[in-house]
């Protein structure tokens, strides 16, 4: 009886779960989420320099070592946070190419398409870059490199600006934040 | 009105394969079975056997190990299909996109499996709940068993295509919604009656399974046969900057 009541109870919650999935998915297909306001931009440049190497290295060469993990626990946690700006950003890409590729315009379907397809590898190395990010915060001395995350992202952002530029030639479009 | 053999239960078993067997016709003359041969199979399945079942019930031929034995061979082909088609439901939504076809293949099997050995430990753990006619037992927990997987495989179908912020297909998304509903509720259903409980009150939870799975029918219907609003495909675009700053930024990307 007790592992009805388990299943009974998992499957209210799953219920639960693809019912909200399922509203939430008619909203965006709908429209009715607005999108425009929902990409933050970043300061790559910082983001740079946070996972450079060659900036842990100085640190863990000029600090001892337990101000050294601290330090390098809280680079992490800011690395942290940039790569889940990034990958809303991605998910926001995501939602903007596919809405694009219902325009019936074969050369703007084509840009929304290649935005889609690289927002959606972003959203992926995101996922991977984050559990590597955690794992490092529990082990300060391994090496962690977000470079292809950074690399990725500017890759998108010259996507998006190209489908920016097709769907509305008139205007520009920012994903990083300058200097 | 809520007993076996009442109007209710009779409209409850055979209205919703009616009402299948239409949409089957439907999907035959516009040629969606092209687009979901699976489904198209499986509701014809569905069909054949549910009426087979009826007729078995109704008017009483063959014993009633029989009767169980057509619905436990017919419960086996329909649980393997259901499969088929959360799979074939899966290739819609990431079939267009090879940056995580692959991935969600893999995650999608991987969890599949880790699904059918659960489901398995859960069976060998269940008791059964009817000794004097096994089969009903075992038939049961087969339910149960089916009704895991195809639970947690629709479960992740949606949380993948939720965090990756895919756009599902009008009607792939409304078999999902109605395969989804009626695989919980179904789920729930099952375990309690493999458990034992509520024996004098099983054709309650006939009576739901089968509310349920008509619910599930209409919502096929609505969402294969009620055309799919248009959405505004101009009012969502790239956010707005400056434009220098943009060509800044455009610089930079082409210096690297």
């Amino acid at each position: 009886m007790n592992l009805a009541i388990v299943l009974v109870v998992a499957a209210a919650i799953a219920l639960g779960i693809i019912l909200r999935l399922a509203v939430t998915q008619t909203l965006q297909t709908r429209g009715s989420v607005e999108l425009n306001g929902a990409i933050r931009p970043i300061d790559i440049e910082a983001f740079r320099n946070l996972i450079n190497p060659a900036e842990d290295h100085y640190l863990r060469r000029n600090l001892p070592p337990p101000q050294f993990r601290m330090l390098r626990r809280e680079r992490l946690r800011a690395m942290a946070a940039y790569v889940r700006v990034v990958s809303n950003n991605a998910g926001v890409l995501v939602r903007i190419g596919e809405t694009a590729l219902a325009s019936g315009d074969a050369q703007l379907a084509e840009a929304a398409g290649q935005l889609v397809n690289d927002a959606l590898l972003l959203r992926r190395n995101t996922t991977v870059a984050l559990a590597r990010i955690y794992l490092a915060l529990a082990w300060p001395y391994s090496e962690f490199a977000a470079v292809r995350v950074v690399e990725r992202y500017e890759h998108v952002s010259g996507a998006a600006m190209l489908l920016g530029r097709l769907q509305n030639p008139g205007v520009a479009v920012r994903l990083s934040a300058l200097r | 009105m809520l007993q076996a053999h009442s109007f209710l239960w009779h409209y409850l078993w055979l209205a919703p394969h009616v009402l299948q067997l239409g949409l089957g016709i439907v999907i035959w003359q516009r040629r969606w079975y092209k687009r979901f041969p699976i489904f198209f199979v499986y509701i014809i399945f569905e069909c054949v056997e549910e009426f087979t079942l009826y007729t078995m019930d109704v008017v009483p031929f063959g014993s009633d190990a029989l009767f169980w034995g057509v619905f436990r061979v017919g419960l086996i082909i329909e649980g393997l299909l259901k499969i088929a088609l959360i799979a074939e439901l899966f290739r819609h939504l990431v079939s267009q996109w090879p940056a995580v076809a692959m991935l969600g293949n893999r995650l999608i099997s991987g969890f599949g499996v880790i699904l059918v050995v659960f489901a398995a430990l859960i069976a060998a753990y269940s008791p059964v709940d009817n000794p004097q006619f096994t089969i009903v037992s075992r038939v049961h927990v087969l339910e149960q068993t089916f009704y895991i997987v195809q639970c947690g495989l629709i479960l992740f179908l949606f949380s993948f295509g939720a965090y990756y912020k895919l756009s599902w297909e009008h009607r792939a998304f409304g078999i999902a919604v109605g395969f989804g509903v009626v695989a919980c509720e179904h789920m729930a259903a099952w375990a309690i009656m493999a458990s034992g409980a509520m024996l004098d009150k099983r054709h309650l939870l006939d009576l739901l399974n089968m509310a349920t799975y008509h619910l599930c029918v209409l919502i096929w219907c609505y969402y294969l046969l009620v055309p799919q609003k248009k959405a505004t495909t101009s009012a969502v675009a790239l956010p707005e900057n400056n434009l220098a700053m943009w060509n800044r930024e455009l610089e930079r990307l082409l210096q690297r």
